[in-house]
């Protein structure tokens, strides 16, 4: 038998494939349904939160910063509980990280505040004057993509049953329901602000990618 | 049957299943080479003689007429 | 059939792929030591504007070398070796030789979209599968038609049985097909809103905890599946035929192959360990990464004894000398690996430099030595032309090694450094160190590994030279070598 299958290609490949489908099969299908349930009270995030995340994406911050506090003490001393699974039920993609170049951030939201965001963004020496991060003043000028977070609400809305528009969940109304509630958010995020185009930006409707950040960062606890 | 224990299961005979099968390779392997069947060894040499004139090690038997000798 | 002319060996896509090999290691390898002068040098984040920084700069460091460099390396000896083991010609198929051409310039033009993407942040942000579904779509094309040209050269073959190095390029090839499907499963959300935002952008089908263990078993394994199954497939054809010596034991390569297929997919677990995912998954991760070492030292070791009695060699190829130091540092990082994954280590050692640091080992040490030794191998056979410098290659050999040496102590003494200062605590319990002080002290190390980059990418620039010098200037040979690769001092 063993000779009959090193002689034909085909069910060779049959083989290999099946003998490496196994662990996936066994391992990781049946768990599907158990992890992904969200905790209790466990919100989806607001569109504003999401162009947030998508920023957070784009400049790739899982390259130097994890979200995912480990069960030890000193984990929790630092960065507050650890990490339950529930919690990101709504992160598609997970967005753990696999290095620790900067600190974790899964409850920097718990820690930080929006001042704090800005000015270590702008210039992150001025505030961690170590710091080996390099700035992003890009974010204050490029701005947030609200209609693709909108789009990617309403993408889970549909597919996923995340719970938007739902009692107790997060509103999302229309296209233009939500661009407008994105903009009071940021409006609410700019009032601790001090960067003036950034202000002046969003009083003429515009949303920056440092405030789409920061209202991810502070949902971050 | 829970879904937990039926993923036991399947795990617990899938592995002894593939075990049994890697052992039973390796006593075929030498069994066949003992009983003089079948030499493994010399496939070694597909790397080390590999014109497309020289001799395969074992022809392809599918192969047509005009194609079985390269340059020849 | 062609009828007066005597049938050879057609070597013109394996040339092709020989060249973006170089192309894309020069460009992977200098990103990498960029984003290393950064971690040490801050300011040398602003050269580019925005497109420059190191977070922006790292997936393309990563999926340059990746999926550029190793697949272009991978192609290039599949296309040669293929051939050679099966005893067929590409010349033999129109229909073969259009494939492998097709295959290459999609994948060329594909390569470079994924390029200019990545730069501009359009990216998944899932460790290795950075790219977009419009550009998953045409990897998907790419992967495909290598598949016609691995399976339909098989189909016209001289030789029945087919050689272990096939067996490992089949399962690549069907191992990262798989993965690289399961894990990029995402929905582009611009149909779905009909019509709302960026036409480029997806959401994951996975969320949360679902998404890690897909992205960690593909994470871990098609890449894995790159760096190992591919380039055993080399060393199994490269090193017999460069030294004379049939394999060791072919049984052993052969036994040594189920047990990686069947244990390595295991292993994936291991990126996951401490986070929350079941523990009984995080178990089995960390005890199929230490019975990996089992299939992963039964190919090296049969690689080393291989050359019993010819060790001479070494000292007088130095290609062997190549393939030898590459299935030590095989040896080394597979022994590595499983370490880390021990649960009471992975507990330090997970977030830190050590990961990146163990990496490397593998990659400069084994992947990147032994593409450099097949690309060796073949030049001579494919331009008709001896090795520029044989020189050179010892110079480069020992610039690299020393290298590597230096990037793996650096990053290990950062790596437990760090991971120890986080969990320090006082006599009262309290934490010793706040985070920044863990980075701070880390700059030494930053600078050392930035020097090892410096000194890595020296080395291959030599290579990429003496291959450039070996494809245009060198002394013509008239008939090819059959083992030792001709070379001039």
């Amino acid at each position: 038998m063993f000779h009959w299958l090193e002689k034909n290609p085909f069910f060779f490949a049959v083989g290999v494939f099946l003998v490496i489908v196994f662990a996936g099969l066994i391992e990781i299908l049946p768990n599907f349904a158990e992890a992904s349930r969200p905790i209790a009270g466990l919100k989806p995030y607001t569109v504003l939160e999401l162009a947030g995340k998508e920023v957070y994406k784009k400049d790739n911050c899982i390259a130097c910063h994890s979200q995912l506090i480990r069960p030890f003490k000193s984990e929790t001393d630092r960065y507050g509980q650890y990490s339950l699974s529930g919690e990101y039920a709504y992160d598609r993609p997970f967005l753990w990280g696999s290095k620790r170049t900067g600190p974790d951030l899964h409850r920097v939201g718990n820690y930080r505040t929006t001042d704090w965001h800005e000015n270590h963004m702008w210039e992150p020496q001025s505030v961690v004057p170590q710091s080996i991060m390099p700035a992003y003043k890009h974010h204050f000028t490029n701005m947030a993509d609200i209609d693709t977070a909108y789009a990617e609400a309403v993408t889970v809305k549909k597919l996923f049953a995340t719970p938007y528009d739902a009692p107790n969940g997060t509103p999302l109304g229309t296209h233009e329901e939500a661009k407008a509630a994105a903009l009071e958010e940021a409006k609410a995020i700019t009032a601790n602000m001090k960067n003036q185009d950034v202000k002046d930006a969003v009083a003429n409707g515009q949303i920056p990618e440092i405030v789409a950040l920061i209202a991810y960062m502070n949902r971050l606890k | 049957m829970e879904l937990r224990e039926l993923q036991g299961y399947a795990y617990f005979f899938m592995t002894i299943f593939l075990v049994v099968m890697l052992y039973g390779y390796i006593i075929h392997l030498y069994r066949s080479e003992k009983k003089g069947e079948k030499d493994y060894e010399k496939y070694g040499n597909i790397a080390l003689d590999d014109e497309i004139d020289s001799k395969p090690i074992e022809k392809n038997p599918k192969l047509s007429k005009e194609k079985e000798g390269a340059n020849k | 059939m062609q009828s007066n002319a005597a049938l050879e060996y057609d070597y013109s896509v394996a040339k092709l792929f020989t060249y973006t090999t170089i192309l894309f290691g020069i460009i992977g390898m200098l990103v990498g030591t960029l984003i290393a002068a950064q971690l040490a040098f801050p300011q040398l984040n602003y050269l580019i504007g925005e497109y420059g920084t190191f977070s922006r700069l790292r997936p393309l460091h990563t999926d340059v070398v990746v999926y550029g460099f190793m697949l272009s390396g991978i192609w290039a000896t599949f296309y040669y070796v293929g051939q050679r083991v099966l005893k067929v010609s590409m010349a033999e198929s129109k229909f073969l030789m259009f494939m492998g051409k097709f295959h290459f310039y999609l994948y060329f033009v594909g390569a470079l979209i994924a390029v200019v993407t990545l730069l501009l942040g359009i990216t998944t942000s899932k460790e290795y599968a950075e790219f977009e579904w419009p550009i998953d779509l045409v990897v998907v094309v790419i992967w495909v038609s290598w598949g016609i040209s691995l399976f339909g050269l098989i189909g016209i073959r001289r030789e029945k049985s087919l050689y272990i190095s096939m067996w490992y390029y089949i399962a690549a090839f069907l191992g990262v097909a798989m993965l690289y499907l399961f894990n990029n499963m995402e929905v582009p959300t611009y149909f779905v809103s009909g019509g709302i935002g960026s036409i480029m952008h997806s959401v994951s089908m996975y969320a949360g905890t679902n998404d890690a263990l897909v992205q960690w078993w593909f994470g871990h394994n098609a890449v894995g599946f790159v760096f190992t199954v591919a380039i055993i497939a080399m060393i199994y054809y490269f090193l017999p035929k460069e030294s004379g010596q049939a394999v060791y034991s072919y049984k052993l390569s052969l036994l040594s192959f189920w047990g990686l297929m069947f244990v390595y997919l295991w292993a994936g677990g291991h990126h996951l360990i401490w986070s929350t995912v079941p523990d009984w998954m995080q178990t089995m991760g960390s005890v199929f990464s230490v019975v990996l070492i089992l299939p992963s030292w039964g190919s090296a070791i049969n690689m080393l004894l291989t050359m019993k009695g010819e060790w001479n060699q070494l000292t007088e190829n130095p290609l062997i000398k190549l393939m030898v130091l590459a299935s030590t540092f095989y040896m080394l990082s597979t022994i590595e690996g499983p370490i880390q994954s021990i649960k009471s280590v992975n507990a330090i050692a997970h977030f830190t430099d050590w990961i990146p640091g163990h990496v490397h080992d593998g990659v400069l040490g084994w992947v990147v030595f032994m593409i450099m030794a097949a690309l060796f191998h073949m030049a001579p056979r494919m331009f008709k032309r001896e090795i520029y410098s044989k020189k050179l290659i010892e110079i480069q050999f020992w610039i690299q090694t020393t290298a590597i040496v230096l990037y793996f102590t650096s990053m290990w003494i950062a790596g437990i450094t760090q991971g120890m200062m986080w969990r320090a605590v006082d006599e009262y319990g309290n934490l010793m160190y706040s985070f920044i002080d863990t980075v701070a002290i880390l700059h030494p190390y930053y600078v050392i590994r930035a020097v090892s980059g410096v000194l890595y990418l020296a080395g291959f620039l030599l290579f990429a030279y003496n291959m450039v010098k070996t494809m245009t200037s060198s002394k013509a040979i008239s008939e090819e070598p059959t083992n030792k690769t001709p070379m001039a001092a």
